[in-house]
């Protein structure tokens, strides 16, 4: 028996010396990237003068992508957005066709780099510690609370992130969560001041309340500023209500509510699953703004209408939705860009979500941000401070085509990218742009 | 507990002893020591992942305890890890209270919302419990977010870094020793529970509670003990969780994690010390790997189907462990070691 437990004794620690060796291989964290470092370049120097002579160096982008839960069609056209647009970036060795001045060193290729967050804040930090130990100095984030798990994390790291998601909280205080989208309460504060112009009653003010996700997103409106903000426009504020995420039953009492307190503005934050149930609840209780109870529905960005106007049809008329992306049928440069890279890389499997377009925005950040530091610092050196301070907050109006409704501006304490707010509308069954609104500055920076 | 032939207690004391051989101390040592080095070798991708394990066995032997031994199912478990992650926030942020006073505090907060949420166990069991503890998780989760002031709302509240007597828990090793410390504390505590009146009623209380009521346990107390043990521990992870991200917020506690912990004592062994560890460790590297192996697969398949591998696996070894081995890890080790032992018999 002794000889036996010795026996196990041996084996538990070759198990052992194999897992230390195992995970020595794959252990470390490394701040630059896995390329071997070029012998050549001298410090300060552009990577362009040397590229010829330099070794070849990945650089990689990514990071979380929620491809299992609520928001998993969002993030699949997220990913395939990244994917298609390195490979084009790879080819093309600039960062956009209007962009040819913005070259890429010849030695440099992108890659993507991801994980399936499944909207979970313990596996985000997982992924992220992993990617970040793989060699990626840029981030990016899904939701808003993924966001808020990283976002002293990323503080601490100097990383800078790209997100899908607007939070008021990445603002106060700022952190290095960079946005494309305005933040959610500028998003619902163009909707307020859009409906206000066409507001002709003047025996009574307007009466506005929130019909919103029941989640961590819906209640992203639902603060004091956003209130006291609406109350200085002029409006009567009634209150909230709340639509679970994916509804499993229509959200007839919530509509009834507002019915009974004649509420004709009613401003919230869903995504498509939660959109659309809830407007066609809407019209078959008679209520819209063609309907015989007069009210408008405004979302805000992720409740894209490229989902829902092909899906709702007339049905769906009248719904506004803040923030969003260029429509796939404008004419904007970047829409024409995303068209060529689908034709290209993808031409029998076409991602029509809109979110591919986020995608190519947060990719052509991200890349942007590489590319800005890599002027500055030999690519194969670069940390992710460096991407982050020589990078990310020294992006200065960087157009995307069309595709955000203004340029991306970003700096140190400013990670709101955008300045102003897209609004387009369901009209006949279309998409119609209703013009950009200013962004107000709800949540103190 | 199976011991080597000629292994013989002389006494009570030794009999109740959690060690008998020199064989256990020896790879109870080596266990300890292959533990106390994951630091020194593990990337930071895998720490984080260590710790989190951490966290949640601390959370599964909570439930374990209530469901495993006492037989009260209970599907709030992450609410009670919710009420101790906001605890722990509310007390470390706005009360300013030191890391070393807010996490027993969240802990025992946790324990008292337990006993307030376990007072119709006496009246209610099996389905009707379950459907009470689901309750249980979305009046708190309801709860939370009404008070804005206090809670943060959806925004959720930031947490200042735990320091202990002047020292700043900062580093992903140091706070993995914390979560390391405080598991294998945990672990002996759920352990030493089962050897206790309490523990011995609560089993008795799970295989029969007719039974048990009528050779004079009494039902309403030990449930009410059972319901509060076990929330402390889930209010303990949840404070430890909190405490890691330096964030808190309710969608860090989803519905989700209630049935996977389920899911894991199934795996490990339901009512079993060890089985909890081997059940945690089981779901949690199922997952890891399907999340690991995703996007390398992701270039065959389409990577939503790809990446669905993280919840088909785990629930794929939970419905095969139902139907071939109900009585988890716990009992297929056992199994193999009374053969080893007994061979070439």
């Amino acid at each position: 028996m002794r000889r036996v437990k010795s026996l196990w004794a041996i084996l538990f620690m070759i198990a052992l010396a194999l897992v230390v060796a195992v995970s020595g291989c794959g252990g470390g964290d490394a701040t630059t990237t896995t390329a071997p470092a070029p012998t050549d370049t001298t410090a300060g120097s552009a990577p362009t003068d040397t590229a010829a002579a330099a070794e070849p160096v990945t650089l990689y982008i990514g990071g979380t992508f929620a491809l299992t839960g609520p928001y998993a069609e969002d993030c699949a056209a997220v990913l395939a957005g990244y994917q298609d647009y390195v490979k084009w970036v790879n080819d093309n060795k600039i960062l956009a066709p209007w962009y040819s001045d913005k070259t890429i060193p010849k030695n440099v290729t992108f890659d993507v780099l991801w994980g399936d967050d499944a909207l979970a804040p313990d596996k985000t930090l997982t992924i992220y510690d992993d990617l970040k130990s793989k060699g990626l100095l840029t981030e990016r984030v899904s939701g808003s609370p993924e966001g808020m798990a990283l976002k002293d994390k990323l503080m601490g790291d100097k990383i800078g992130a790209t997100s899908q998601s607007s939070s008021p909280a990445y603002l106060n205080p700022p952190g290095n969560i960079f946005t494309n989208a305005p933040i959610y309460t500028d998003q619902m504060a163009a909707i307020a001041e859009w409906f206000l112009k066409g507001w002709t009653d003047t025996s009574r003010k307007p009466r506005v309340a929130y019909l919103t996700a029941d989640s961590t997103l819906g209640r992203n409106l639902d603060i004091p500023e956003m209130q006291a903000y609406l109350e200085k426009l002029g409006y009567e504020f009634v209150g909230a209500q709340y639509v679970p995420m994916v509804p499993t039953a229509p959200p007839t009492t919530q509509l009834a509510w507002l019915k009974e307190n004649k509420v004709d503005l009613a401003l919230g934050l869903m995504i498509n699953p939660g959109s659309q149930p809830t407007i066609k609840e809407a019209v078959r209780l008679g209520m819209g703004p063609d309907q015989a109870y007069k009210i408008t529905f405004g979302f805000g960005y992720p409740a894209h209408l490229q989902v829902f106007a092909p899906a709702m049809g007339e049905q769906g008329n009248g719904v506004v939705v803040a923030g969003d992306f260029a429509a796939w049928e404008s004419n904007a440069e970047g829409v024409a860009f995303a068209n060529e890279m689908q034709a290209k890389y993808r031409p029998n499997d076409k991602v029509t979500h809109v979110m591919y377009l986020c995608g190519i925005v947060e990719a052509m950040t991200q890349v942007e941000a590489l590319r800005l530091a890599s002027t500055q610092v030999d690519p194969a050196k670069l940390t992710s401070a460096d991407v982050l301070e020589k990078g990310f907050q020294q992006i200065k109006d960087l157009s995307t085509g069309g595709i955000l409704v203004t340029n991306l501006t970003y700096g140190p304490g400013d990670p709101e990218g955008v300045d102003e707010v897209r609004l387009q509308q369901v009209q006949g069954g279309k998409i119609v742009e209703l013009g950009s609104y200013p962004l107000r500055g709800i949540v103190p920076k | 507990m199976s011991l080597p032939s000629g292994t013989f207690a002389q006494d009570y004391a030794q009999d109740m002893r959690l060690m008998r051989t020199k064989a256990q101390w020896g790879s109870m040592g080596l266990l300890l020591v292959f533990l106390a080095t994951i630091p020194l070798w593990a990337s930071d991708s895998n720490l984080t992942t260590a710790t989190i394990i951490g966290i949640t066995i601390i959370s599964v032997h909570g439930l374990n305890i209530l469901t495993g031994n006492c037989g009260l199912v209970s599907m709030g478990h992450s609410g009670f890890m919710m009420v101790g992650g906001y605890a722990m926030a509310i007390l470390s942020a706005k009360v300013g209270l030191p890391f070393w006073a807010a996490m027993p505090a969240a802990g025992l907060i946790a324990g008292i919302v337990g006993v307030l949420f376990g007072l119709p166990s006496l009246r209610i069991k099996g389905f009707y419990l379950i459907m009470a503890t689901v309750s249980a998780y979305f009046i708190i989760h309801w709860l939370i977010l009404q008070f804005r002031d206090l809670t943060g709302g959806t925004d959720g509240l930031s947490v200042p870094t735990a320091t202990f007597f002047g020292l700043a828990i900062k580093g992903k090793a140091t706070y993995y020793y914390l979560v390391l410390v405080l598991a294998v504390l945990a672990t002996l505590v759920a352990k030493n529970i089962l050897r206790t009146r309490a523990g011995r009623a609560f089993v008795a209380i799970r295989d029969n509670d007719l039974a048990a009521e009528v050779m004079g346990v009494n039902l309403w107390g030990y449930r009410l003990q059972a319901f509060f043990i076990g929330c402390v521990f889930a209010g303990v992870a949840g404070a430890l969780s909190v405490q890691y991200y330096s964030y808190a917020n309710v969608e860090q506690f989803p519905f989700f994690d209630s049935v996977w912990f389920l899911g894991m004592l199934i795996v490990g062994g339901m009512g079993s010390t060890s089985g909890v560890i081997y059940g945690v460790l089981a779901i949690k590297l199922l997952q890891l790997l399907a999340t690991k192996i995703g996007p390398s697969l992701a270039e065959v398949v389409n990577p939503q189907a790809a990446v669905g591998l993280s919840l088909i696996l785990p629930s794929l070894a939970i419905i095969l462990f139902l139907i071939f081995a109900p009585r988890g890890i716990e009992h297929i080790w056992g199994r193999f070691r009374g053969y080893y032992q007994a061979w070439p018999f």
